[in-house]
């Protein structure tokens, strides 16, 4: 009796996933003749439903241009992104187009010839389109291999009725800042939300404070070998953050907090600053989901100098995530009109509708923008120099490497000078 | 009788199928993990074939070594916590009302995916907002351990959710196992004037032996390719104090270019799982077989 | 005094009862808060109102079609892992070859690799007989890799599983089929319900197999789907919590269900015995 039901239950599953199996037809090109260009991207309906929403208006608009051209969309969070681009570039399986970090994320692609050369779309279409410095991220020996969609700088967000309440004012020097901590400390107030689990969260503050000490050239040339990472501003740098931990600057537990763990106590007035990107932005500023008293109460401050040195025009950021056309694919030409066409569509609409900075360039005045991103947008306009994050432009080892050490010298299981050491170690190789 | 038992066309039509299957889907990857061990690659370019490179490096390798030392200690305390689940199963079928229901309920943690109890106990330990920091507060703690970014803890703390994850799956399987235990021979020996201690020990424990055995096996298997609820929890961290062999691999294979040497971590992860599944076999092998 | 004993047996087991459930209260109880009420007010007080609003915003992300393939997907994948399992094990233990040891140890190996390892082989695989983007290529591994623990389940109850009733049957001229799916196969309901139970736990659970081999959205389980949402609220507690419970729910009713059959199966097999 039993084994009939089991039977009948099986067959019945069957009959269901047969004539479910049999609409997969996906994998196949368009019966309607129609081309088909194959996207991935990196931004899911549920965690960034702005992001999401642009690009489909945009894919809409595209396939209404291009009546022979259909676009067939994935879309991933960004861990699962990147393990899945492992996967395909191995199979050799990569979308038509899709969404890439520059400098050494995408090295190992330029080389191995997987990614589609653009510099014709930016001596066509997109000419002088993109703030000056993006696109060179972008590329390898010369060439351009990505376009990059978003540009961030990093600033510390504070609370402004935080600082009001225990009397302290917003630091322009470093021997300042460590006043704050301390009288916000005494107070019984977490000075600053760190979420370093995550480890380039910490970067953030070492790359600051290496600039400010060494100026924009100590990181960078130790990054391109024309230096040592055994340069005393670096080591002093990585002094200072052991100086900032000590001081108790940083949330209880930071090693271990993730950065949206961090950014939870941040938005939730438990912490009184916060070192992160301007993709940030819509938090402090457009985004309905939070409360508005909080986000009337969010100012910003450039990182400060340090014992009288640094430029408080440089800044550590640089482009995000750009897109990329898969060498092998064999709708190459249609993937590339896409590219140039979502780019300066991008670059209209991230700023209103989804509160990102593009890397093309923005006319801040015409657009009805909240104060904060004004703002920002001079800011960027008057930046002297823009480093790249460290986890971005070291090559995928040396990068982890780096990340590692970070964690290690906050949580002090390393000295500043071995985390000089062991990054010169890695540089070398 | 033996001549219908040992049918061989029977026997492959029962066999094989599970057989085939487990051979293209699960042999053949290993193999080639194996394999891709022995390149020099980043996933992307082309491979190139540097011999057993990768395996010596990896010897050699003290974080290899650190991250199979973790996954090692985590087994014995799988190993060691089946103790407690056994205890728990023979309480449980022995004649404990409303047994059913908290067996169900023993259960319901292992409902949950790994990544989701990760998230879970993450927010169980979070420093300032989570239970047990709140509870040691009511206790008069000052400041709470900092369960997940103490790197001489964090290891133990997240033995926890495991063991939490983990509990209801061991007490079933030993509980089906000891209701199989035929009811006569229980009577017979509270009969004789055996106390229950005596009877748990002398008669149903030796009855369930081999599935005990299966058991083992599986706890110390598991916790020594474990990696969901580790690596959502602390990524390996902080600083590598929870680095198992399955993170690192991950983090080799995925997060750097070198999926060669991830791969050869992978491997030689198997090759470790193997030889201690070979020595428990060996230090568990059972002498006569019990027929009823 | 064996009163006494008793009491504390069974405070203890409650004991584990409430460790074993309350993180999982919490978990309900904050999926049902404010943020304020998370960050501000104590872990264990209970909500000032119930916040079903939270479930609201998971749910209006359309999981339907994700329930949909995460019920179908697991349901085939469990039959045939059972099936195939059910009868290896059978062959293994009851028959006699001389290969049976080595079989089982092949199956033993298969418990051991790493799955992250065998992401890149597989999808080379699927993809040269073009069932990448095609659910059944996750129907098959799920069955493939779930084949070793099943039968570690199974193999210890057929192991002790009486001769008397094999022989009694032989004798009364049965075939082995008949034997098996009639006989043996119907006795084994405790032990079948447990592997359905554990299997079914792995499969809707399953993320990596899913998120690899699979990009369309019609296809997506609702592991994958859910990840969709755990980014943005990550500073919301109360929805995290939400979109948990809420993936967890089908499985607990399912395995309320299920568990109910494994206790039906143990009482009439204890009188058998």
């Amino acid at each position: 009796m039993l084994r009939k039901k089991a039977f009948s239950l099986l067959a019945g599953l069957f009959a269901v996933a047969l004539v479910l199996s049999g609409c997969s037809g996906s994998e196949d090109a368009s019966s309607d003749g129609k081309k088909v260009i194959k996207f991935m991207h990196l931004w899911p309906e549920g965690s960034s439903k702005k992001h999401h929403d642009i690009v489909e208006n945009i894919i809409t608009d595209f396939e209404k241009e291009h009546k022979d051209v259909k676009v067939e969309v994935e879309v991933l969070s960004n861990e699962q992104y990147k393990d899945k681009m492992k996967v395909l570039s191995a199979s050799g399986e990569l979308p038509d187009v899709g969404m890439t970090w520059s400098a050494g994320y995408l090295e190992p692609y330029a080389n191995g010839g997987k990614f589609a050369t653009l510099d014709d779309l930016l001596e066509g279409d997109l000419k002088d389109s993109f703030v000056s410095g993006t696109t060179e991220a972008y590329q390898v020996d010369g060439k351009t291999y990505g376009l990059p969609l978003e540009l961030n700088i990093a600033s510390v967000y504070y609370n402004k009725a935080i600082f009001k309440e225990n009397g302290v004012e917003a630091p322009k020097t470093y021997d300042e800042l460590i006043k704050v901590v301390e009288t916000l400390d005494k107070k019984g107030v977490e000075p600053i939300a760190l979420g370093n689990k995550d480890k380039w969260t910490g970067s953030l503050w070492y790359m600051y404070l290496a600039d400010r000490i060494g100026g924009t050239k100590a990181l960078n040339s130790a990054i391109d070998r024309s230096g040592s990472f055994e340069d005393p501003a670096l080591v002093s740098a990585a002094e200072k953050v052991q100086e900032l931990v000590d001081a108790n600057a940083f949330v209880d537990g930071f090693n271990g907090l993730s950065d949206e763990e961090a950014k939870s106590m941040f938005m939730n007035e438990q912490a009184a600053m916060y070192l992160i990107a301007t993709w940030d932005l819509p938090n402090y500023t457009t985004n309905e989901d939070v409360p508005q008293e909080f986000r009337d109460s969010v100012g910003f401050f450039d990182f400060p100098s340090v014992d009288g040195k640094g430029d408080m025009n440089s800044y550590v950021g640089g482009p995000g995530v750009g897109l990329f056309v898969s060498e092998s694919s064999d709708v190459k030409e249609e993937a590339k009109e896409f590219v140039s066409f979502f780019t300066q569509e991008w670059g209209e609409k991230s700023v209103t509708d989804a509160g990102v900075i593009p890397a093309t360039k923005v006319d801040g005045e015409s657009l009805d923008l909240p104060q904060m991103y004004v703002d920002v947008l001079d800011k960027l306009n008057s930046a002297t120099n823009i480093t790249l994050y460290a986890d971005v432009q070291l090559s995928a080892d040396v990068a982890q490497v780096h990340l590692d050490q970070i964690q290690a010298l906050f949580g002090k299981e390393a000295t500043p000078e071995d985390f000089a050491k062991t990054h010169e170690q890695a540089l070398s190789k | 009788m033996s001549k219908v038992m040992s049918n061989k066309w029977i026997i492959a039509i029962y066999v094989l199928p599970a057989l085939l299957l487990i051979s293209i889907l699960i042999f053949i990857p290993l193999l080639l993990t194996g394999y891709y061990g022995l390149m020099d690659w980043d996933g992307v370019s082309a491979m190139e074939f540097i011999g057993l490179e990768n395996y010596i490096t990896a010897l050699q390798d003290s974080l290899f070594w650190d991250s199979a030392w973790h996954s090692v200690l985590l087994a014995l305390f799988s190993a060691l916590s089946l103790a407690i689940y056994l205890t728990i199963a023979l309480i449980l079928a022995s004649k404990i009302k409303g047994a059913n229901l908290l067996r169900k309920i023993y259960l319901i943690p292992m409902l949950l995916s790994s990544v989701a109890i990760a998230q879970l106990w993450i927010k169980v330990y979070n420093p300032s907002n989570g239970i047990l920091s709140t509870v040691l507060g009511w206790f008069g703690a000052e400041k709470a351990p900092l369960w997940l970014s103490d790197t001489s803890i964090v290891l133990y703390a997240i033995f926890i959710p495991i063991l939490w994850q983990y509990a209801g799956f061991y007490i079933l399987i030993y509980y089906a196992a000891l209701k199989n235990i035929p009811e006569s021979l229980i009577e017979a020996a509270k009969i004789d004037g055996a106390t229950p201690l005596q009877i748990a020990l002398k008669i149903k424990l030796p009855l369930i032996m081999g599935v005990v055995k299966v058991t083992i096996v599986l706890a110390i298997v598991g916790s020594l390719k474990y990696f969901d609820l580790i690596y959502v929890m602390t990524g390996g961290g902080p600083n590598g104090a929870s680095e198992v062999m399955a993170s690192y691999m991950y983090k080799l294979a995925f997060s750097t270019s070198n999926f060669g040497y991830g791969s050869a971590i992978g491997f030689l992860l198997l090759l470790i799982t193997l030889i201690v599944t070979l020595v428990i076999n060996k230090l568990t092998a059972s002498k006569d077989k019990i027929q009823y | 005094m064996a009163r006494l004993g008793k009491l504390l047996l069974y405070i203890s087991l409650a004991l584990v009862a409430v460790f074993q459930i309350f993180p999982i209260i919490w978990l309900f109880l904050f999926s049902l808060k404010s943020n304020q009420e998370i960050f501000g007010g104590s872990p264990f007080a209970l909500p000032a109102e119930f916040r079903w609003e939270n479930y609201l915003k998971v749910w209006e992300g359309g999981i339907g079609l994700y329930f949909f393939n995460s019920i179908w997907i697991t349901g085939v994948a469990i039959i045939l892992t059972v099936l195939l399992a059910s009868m290896a094990a059978f062959a293994i233990t009851r028959m006699q070859w001389k290969y049976s040891k080595l079989v089982l140890g092949l199956f033993m190996i298969g418990l051991m690799i790493p799955i992250h390892s065998a992401l890149i082989p597989l999808f080379n695989m699927f993809l040269n007989v073009n069932l990448i983007d095609n659910p059944w290529s996750i129907v098959i591994t799920y069955t493939a890799y779930n084949l070793p623990i099943t039968m570690m389940i199974l193999l210890g109850f057929y192991t002790t599983f009486p001769r008397e009733i094999e022989e009694a049957a032989i004798i009364d001229g049965s075939s082995v089929h008949r034997m098996f799916f009639r006989i043996i196969l119907p006795m084994s309901m405790p032990i079948l319900s447990t592997a359905v139970i554990i299997n079914m736990i792995y499969n809707w659970n399953e993320f990596v197999f899913v998120n690899t081999f699979i990009s369309s959205d019609q296809y997506k389980t609702l592991t994958v789907g859910i990840q969709n949402f755990i980014g943005q609220y990550m500073t919301d507690w109360g929805a995290i919590g939400a979109t948990l419970i809420i993936s967890f729910l089908p499985l607990l009713l399912a395995f309320i269900f299920f568990s109910n059959k494994v206790i039906e199966g143990l009482s009439s097999s204890a009188v058998k015995g």
